[in-house]
């Protein structure tokens, strides 16, 4: 695929005794938003590394805009980096860590400075420039170091549960920003394991658990084949025949119903237009019929199960 | 490239900027002189003495002796001797009123016995001083005796002054041996102090990038190995920095010296006299900072990288450490024998070197050749140090948890 700005082609890491990554592959296309989805301790972070050659692969390939040969420490240019640990020298100048984390980037100092500034200026912090890191709290500390992952205006941005520790405000300044850049024909890779924001935000996802993949695609896709099929019914006075229909193990697999509203989980192969047909040739009246989605994170405890939930005890990383 | 730059100007501006920058470079010489004279002002600069002397001879050598006394910081009265003397005395010097006395008698000339009864006998200024003036009368008394005459003893009397210089590469220097080894003392102090300090300062750098995250957004984007080198050059650039500010202010306070009564009386003007330094003392000062800088800081960087808190960084930096301070330890050994197999030894294990070998070339005439095997094995060391801390360093920075034992540090180094 020529347009994929991320392929992970069955990567692999290991840490003293325990596979932290398993042969994991996914490609983020060029210009959405994808979801890197997992409990804690899943190796979300881990794979994120190894995309920014800060771990190496024991084991696959990593290709980023499609180039060959070239590591993401090659192409950092491009790329923006929000670490899961978030942290800027505590007594340096907020303008002097923006600087300077920029020519790390290889943007030319004078640029850097500009774009600072402005950036700064964007979002409210422009009076703390020449103030300390330490001095500002901890919400804008945030902003600082968000600043400091898109001052460089990469291609595609990497994010590391980036709303982890952002209060509401923050958290919705931030989202929007990652949508408009979206709009802008960016490409963002972020984690996270609060499901209700992958939902919203992404195009794609990839969920893992104890380092393997268990799915990933196009959200839409991906809500269609592992969720099985849903339909909301609610009836406007008369069910008809509704009863006979639910029950037809053929059709429905599991209902719950009160009466005027009803939740079913369709049978395999079963189609949500062949009950609606019977609804309405048995005289129901219907004030909806609804195929509903489940969510996304109806369909993550499903494949993880509850017990990878609460995360797998790993030994911590000490020994390479 | 241009990254490594922008890591050395942050090492660099972000630390001049620092107050304590500025407070070491004032308070520096002041801190550096202090413990450099304050050993030999503490010795000289003491306080009368009174003592009392119990004179039980016949020919009143008690006075004699307090006559001679009588030049030096001791001043003595005379007792007669007497059964409850002794008691009275010593509740003197229980209560403070005097500090100690001195019983004599006709031993003192006869076989050279005398006794000296005080709080402090350890006070070895007073000691001496007293040792002197009692010879000084039995000899003249046994002279006496022996028929001469003390007049002619007094004529006969002269004060050897023994002038030192230094011989450097075949020709004299003009230096004593005094400004010889006071250059070597200095030149050894401030070594270590600031191969210490500043590897130190490496040390923290690397930790603090560490223990604050920013370390994996910094690696995403540069080797290791370059943000490693970025900061050893960064923060040796500000010692540097800070050399070249103290010799500023030496020149300064060396050509205002009279102005600034520098040359106080009293001061001994052997000992005190700044020592001319030579352009190629300052060279191998220079070379052998560098090189000790480079070799410590990079040890200093791998223990802050297997380091996670100040605390246990504080722990695994001893073992480095220690190489500093035995060679510092070494330097008193080598001042009194710059030749010996021990000082030639220490100053070319590549550990010691930096401090051995600026030593062992001001106290005394080195053959360059021995400066250049010495360099030689110093560069090849770094070049070997920093190889293993490197690999320490890459894997050290990225590691949470508990700190390594050796077997793993190992396997770091292999496997990095």
């Amino acid at each position: 695929m020529a347009s994929a700005v991320v392929q992970l082609d069955k990567i692999t890491k290991r840490f003293a005794g325990h596979v932290a990554v398993d042969a994991l592959s996914l490609q983020v296309p060029s210009g959405s938003i994808y979801g890197l989805l997992g409990p804690n301790g899943a190796g979300k972070s881990t794979s994120i590394r190894m995309l920014m050659h800060i771990h190496v692969p024991d084991e696959g390939t990593v290709r980023l805009f499609g180039e060959d040969g070239k590591t993401g420490r090659d192409q950092s240019a491009r790329i923006g980096y929000l670490p899961e640990e978030r942290g800027l020298y505590p007594k340096m100048r907020v303008i002097d860590v923006l600087v300077f984390l920029a020519e790390m980037k290889g943007v030319e100092r004078r640029k850097a400075r500009t774009l600072a500034l402005q950036w700064l200026e964007r979002l409210g912090l422009s009076d703390w420039r020449m103030r300390k890191v330490n001095e500002l709290s901890k919400g804008m500390q945030q902003k600082v170091q968000v600043i400091s992952t898109l001052l460089h205006d990469p291609d595609l941005l990497v994010l590391d549960e980036p709303f982890s520790g952002l209060d509401p405000v923050n958290a919705q300044v931030l989202k929007d920003t990652v949508l408009d850049l979206r709009k802008r024909g960016k490409t963002i890779l972020l984690s996270t394991h609060i499901m209700e924001q992958a939902e919203q935000l992404c195009d794609g996802v990839c969920i893992i658990a104890r380092g393997k993949k268990l799915v990933d695609g196009p959200l839409a896709e991906v809500k269609r084949t592992h969720g099985g099929h849903h339909v909301h019914v609610t009836f406007d006075g008369a069910p008809g025949d509704a009863e006979r229909i639910f029950a037809d193990p053929k059709l429905v697999k599991k209902q719950e119903s009160t009466g005027q509203y009803a939740e079913l989980e369709l049978a395999a192969g079963a189609d949500a237009q062949d009950i609606l047909k019977g609804l309405v040739t048995s005289g129901a009246r219907l004030a909806k019929f609804e195929l509903a989605e489940p969510s996304l994170n109806k369909i993550f405890v499903d494949l993880v199960g509850p017990e990878a939930a609460t995360a797998a005890a790993r030994p911590e990383v000490a020994r390479a | 490239m241009h990254k490594v730059f922008a890591i050395i100007r942050r090492e660099f501006v972000e630390r001049v900027r620092q107050r304590w920058f500025w407070i070491m470079a004032l308070l520096g010489p002041v801190f550096f002189g202090a413990v450099f004279l304050l050993p030999t002002l503490l010795m000289t600069k003491s306080s009368l003495k009174h003592i009392a002397i119990v004179d039980s001879s016949r020919n009143g050598l008690g006075a004699a002796v307090a006559f001679q006394l009588d030049t030096t910081k001791i001043r003595a009265v005379l007792v007669a001797p007497g059964p409850r003397v002794a008691d009275s005395l010593l509740q003197a010097v229980g209560a403070k009123t005097l500090d100690g006395f001195l019983l004599i008698g006709d031993a003192l000339a006869d076989s050279g016995k005398a006794e000296y009864r005080a709080s402090n006998v350890s006070a070895f200024t007073t000691i001496g001083e007293l040792q002197n003036s009692l010879q000084r009368v039995a000899t003249q008394v046994r002279l006496t005796r022996e028929g001469v005459d003390p007049a002619a003893i007094a004529r006969a009397r002269i004060q050897v002054d023994l002038a030192t210089t230094k011989i450097s590469g075949g020709r004299t220097t003009g230096e004593s041996a005094a400004q010889s080894f006071s250059l070597a003392y200095f030149m050894g102090i401030i070594l270590y102090m600031a191969i210490l300090l500043y590897g130190i300062n490496v040390m923290s750098s690397v930790l603090e990038e560490k223990t604050t995250r920013i370390v994996e957004v910094l690696v995403s984007s540069v080797k290791p190995f370059q943000l490693m080198l970025g900061k050893v050059i960064g923060v040796g650039a500000v010692s540097l920095f800070q050399f070249l500010i103290w010799g500023v202010a030496g020149r300064w306070v060396f050509r205002y010296r009279h102005a600034l009564g520098a040359d106080s009386p009293g001061a001994d003007a052997g000992l005190f006299t700044m020592p001319h330094v030579t352009a190629d003392t300052a060279i191998v000062f220079l070379c052998y900072f560098v090189g000790g800088f480079m070799l410590y800081s990079a040890m200093f960087a791998a223990v802050g990288a297997m380091s996670s808190n100040e605390q246990e960084a504080r722990q695994a930096q001893q073992p480095v450490s220690m190489l500093l301070v035995v060679s510092f330890i070494s330097m008193f050994g080598m001042l009194n024998d710059p030749g010996s197999t021990f000082s030639v030894t220490l100053s070319m294990i590549p550990f010691t070197s930096p401090i051995a070998m600026p030593v062992r070339w001001a106290a005394g005439n080195l053959p360059v050749s021995e400066v250049l095997i010495s360099l030689a094995i110093l560069a090849v060391s770094i070049v070997g140090v920093t190889w293993v801390a490197a690999r320490i360093y890459r894997v050290g920075i990225l590691m949470t948890g508990k700190r390594p034992n050796p077997k793993e540090l190992l396997r770091w180094i292999r496997t990095a």
